[in-house]
């Protein structure tokens, strides 16, 4: 650690960078705690927030879906929004966040040398503190409307931990992009609000996209095609299997063989992201 | 012993950012445009550039703005990545470039510190260590839990000094010797910095200021356009780049000249000039026979008929104009006008002077004040027992200065021509010509004078000590 060479960034081995990483790892507990501080430093509720909001996300959807209880089949449909939504919050809070991470951090970057995909790192970290601030709250909520938990939600590591995958490989991309072109954070903000909904958090692929595609001598499933395209759908739908279930049944396991594809994308998405910051990390300090 | 810091052919370009697309829009544009020659232009701060630094060592590097040391400093804390070539650098790095970098202005000192110590790869356990000593040097103890958004800019830089300086860093790298504070902790921070050094920190320093890195180093290096210019001892190197410092100083202030005498011809020929400017080598030709001069051309304009009453309208010039003092000229060593001179060289003053009618016993003196306005000087014919009788027409009087005693500074010169009794000023320039001194190859530098003077010494020699310079005191941290 006290000993380094400074070489252009193609120049660098993977082990050596992975190693310094290794090496930095308080900073990113630190960067994540000085991100929640100052992000409730001046509220007077503090933390509590972090339970605070999914609750009143929830009250409204409570109200808004009650007083539409027939436009719905589905049993605590407020609980079905909520268990999509947290997931898609914590997504889209990272990446929003993390496209500024390096030009909004340029006084850090232009002064000290740290690794920089720490930033992208800690901001993803950060916003996965929250989302799990608001687990046990889904949680009690579900278990209020009978839902109760059941040996499936042990799955739910593993599903946050493919999110967090995704999630870091799509914004190791975006906040490198934003750097050279600054419209990146732009023109996410319009791709989020799309992505959004294409995101099954007001309504599942399986009954929304029932007709089958053909194209050629194939024939998909255009609920499966939606799968394929959004890793957040799949990731989201899982959330809400091992939770939630299904509009009628109870939770449920995963599809694990659809599950180990997802993970395989998001881990692909992943080395192309960290591969294409890496690569330009060491110019961001005379870039931002 | 293996190098602290070794550089190997290291290049560092920038691309000039005057028409890099920012935005796709602008991206975009360029595909259908030709690829224009002045749109790839490439700065280069350094060029192929090699040196090491060995451990324990103080290395100051000195040259012009813009000439590639600072990115020499950020390529060792590897806050920019090389073009090409490679720097290794062995030993925990703590830059002293920006203090307080990296603090949140919502966090207290207490939680900045620990966060500027993970930012420099220090754990909590190893920084708790550390804290209570940080805080004590920055003698923030009452102010420790308050966000540092509330701290004066002095406090924000003290807790930034002191955090950086307790990294146990093996090397320190410094922009500039830092004005951190009040006098106290400015003495403060030097001590601490020259007591690492005693202690065996390599000390990479960049400085404008060439006495700190006099103090400090035992090398220096002088880079210049991207190259090394010098590399050594650092009276030597100092010494040189100081020499090509004056011939710049003096190519742009010649250049200034050109461009005041071009702009004062040009204002004459409109004839609405209300300048007043003496050129800077304190030349004011004549410009015709009324004994009026270029750079008074609108008061002598104005006051055509009433030549004796145009001086009171000006402070810095009066007199009742039987003689009119019309050039003033700072001689260096070759007996040319120079703008700069240096301490210890021979120099000399040339007053030149139209005597429009016959004067008895005028006396003709000079006077040098320090730009605080602090009177160095003021020797006169009169005290130098030159005695002249009567003057009429033009004539020149020259001072001739040895050695000249002044330090480096920016001093003023008067010029005045008085009669016998030194009460009736006929002609009298109050400090209207400016007199740059530099320091050339003398080394003093406290006061106002280099009085020339030599020291002796008698007592008993103490045995040499065999080990290293410095460490015979307590080097312990």
């Amino acid at each position: 650690m006290t000993t380094h060479t400074n070489v252009a960034a193609h120049e660098r081995r993977l082990t050596e960078r992975l190693g310094e990483l290794w090496a930095y790892r308080h900073l990113v507990g630190n960067l994540v705690i000085r991100d929640l501080k100052v992000r409730y430093k001046n509220s007077t509720l503090g933390f509590l927030w972090s339970l605070a909001s999914p609750l009143l996300m929830m009250l409204v959807f409570y109200l808004i879906f009650g007083v539409m209880q027939r436009a719905s089949v589905n049993r605590a449909f407020h609980l079905f929004v909520l268990t999509g939504l947290l997931p898609w919050n914590w997504f889209n809070m990272a990446v929003a966040g993390g496209i500024n991470c390096i030009v909004g951090n340029a006084s850090l970057i232009n002064k000290v040398y740290f690794p920089r995909e720490i930033l992208p790192i800690s901001v993803v970290l950060g916003e996965l503190v929250n989302f799990l601030f608001a687990v046990p709250v889904l949680i009690v909520m579900l278990y209020l409307w009978h839902i109760p938990l059941t040996i499936h939600a042990l799955w739910l590591p593993v599903i946050i931990a493919i999110q967090a995958v995704f999630t870091l490989g799509v914004v190791f991309l975006l906040a490198c992009a934003n750097v050279y072109y600054r419209d990146t954070a732009k023109i996410m903000e319009v791709v989020l609000l799309a992505w959004f909904f294409a995101t099954p958090i007001f309504y599942d692929y399986d009954s929304a996209f029932t007709q089958v595609l053909h194209v050629g001598p194939w024939s998909i499933e255009a609920g499966r095609l939606a799968y394929i395209l959004n890793p957040m759908g799949t990731l989201v739908a899982n959330y809400r299997t091992v939770l939630y279930g299904s509009p009628l049944g109870p939770p449920s396991a995963p599809d694990a063989l659809f599950l180990l594809r997802t993970a395989a994308t998001a881990f692909v998405i992943l080395v192309i992201g960290y591969w294409a910051f890496t690569r330009r990390a060491g110019r961001f300090g005379e870039e931002v | 012993m293996d190098a602290a810091i070794r550089f190997e052919g290291v290049t560092k370009t920038f691309v000039v950012a005057h028409d890099r697309p920012r935005s796709f829009q602008e991206a975009f544009v360029r595909v259908f445009r030709r690829p224009d020659a002045a749109d790839r232009d490439v700065l280069t701060a350094l060029d192929a550039v090699s040196f090491d630094v060995e451990h324990g060592t103080a290395v100051g590097i000195v040259g012009p703005n813009g000439t590639g040391k600072s990115t020499a400093l950020k390529l060792v804390a590897r806050i920019l990545e090389p073009s090409a070539g490679r720097v290794a650098v062995s030993g925990r790095v703590a830059a002293l470039l920006e203090l307080g970098a990296g603090f949140h202005p919502d966090l207290t000192g207490r939680e900045n510190i620990y966060l500027n110590g993970s930012l420099l790869g220090l754990g909590r356990r190893e920084m708790s260590r550390r804290f209570d000593r940080i805080v004590a040097f920055s003698e923030l103890e009452r102010f420790i839990d308050v966000p540092v958004k509330h701290y004066s800019s002095g406090m924000y830089m003290r807790l930034g000094f002191a955090t950086a300086i307790h990294l146990d860093a093996e090397i320190l790298l410094i922009d500039e010797i830092l004005a951190v504070g009040d006098q106290a902790f400015q003495h403060k921070c030097r001590e601490r910095i020259t007591a690492l050094r005693r202690a065996g920190v390599t000390i990479l320093l960049v400085s404008h200021d060439t006495e700190a890195v006099r103090e400090l180093c035992d090398r220096a290096i002088w880079l210049e356009d991207g190259v090394i210019r010098a590399d050594g001892p650092t009276d030597r190197v100092l010494q040189r780049y100081y020499r090509s410092m004056v011939a710049r100083e003096e190519a742009r202030l010649d250049a200034d000249e050109a461009a005041a005498a071009s702009a004062a011809t040009a204002t004459s020929a409109a004839a609405t000039s209300t300048s007043t400017s003496v050129s800077s080598s304190g030349a004011e030709s004549t410009s015709d026979g009324a004994g009026g001069t270029a750079g008074d051309g609108a008061e002598n304009r104005n006051a055509d008929g009433a030549p004796r009453t145009r001086r009171t309208e000006r402070s810095d010039r009066f007199g009742s104009g039987e003689v009119d003092i019309t050039a003033v000229d700072i001689l260096g060593p070759d007996g040319q006008p120079h703008p700069i001179v240096l301490t210890g060289q021979p120099m000399s003053i040339r007053l030149r002077y139209t005597a429009h009618a016959p004067v008895d016993h005028p006396v003709f003196g000079i006077a040098v004040h320090r730009d605080d306005g602090v009177h160095v000087t003021g020797p006169n014919t009169r005290d130098a027992d030159l005695a002249l009788e009567r003057i009429d027409g033009d004539g020149e009087l020259t001072l001739h200065i040895a050695h000249l005693p002044l330090l480096e500074g920016n001093y003023e010169v008067s010029a005045a021509c008085y009669d016998a009794s030194l009460s009736h000023a006929y002609d009298h320039h109050d400090r209207r010509f400016p007199l740059r001194v530099r320091a050339g190859d003398v080394r003093e530098r406290f006061g106002l004078l280099a009085l020339g003077a030599t020291w002796t010494w008698r007592g008993e020699a103490a045995p040499s000590n065999p080990a290293r310079p410095g460490s015979d005191e307590d080097a312990g941290p």
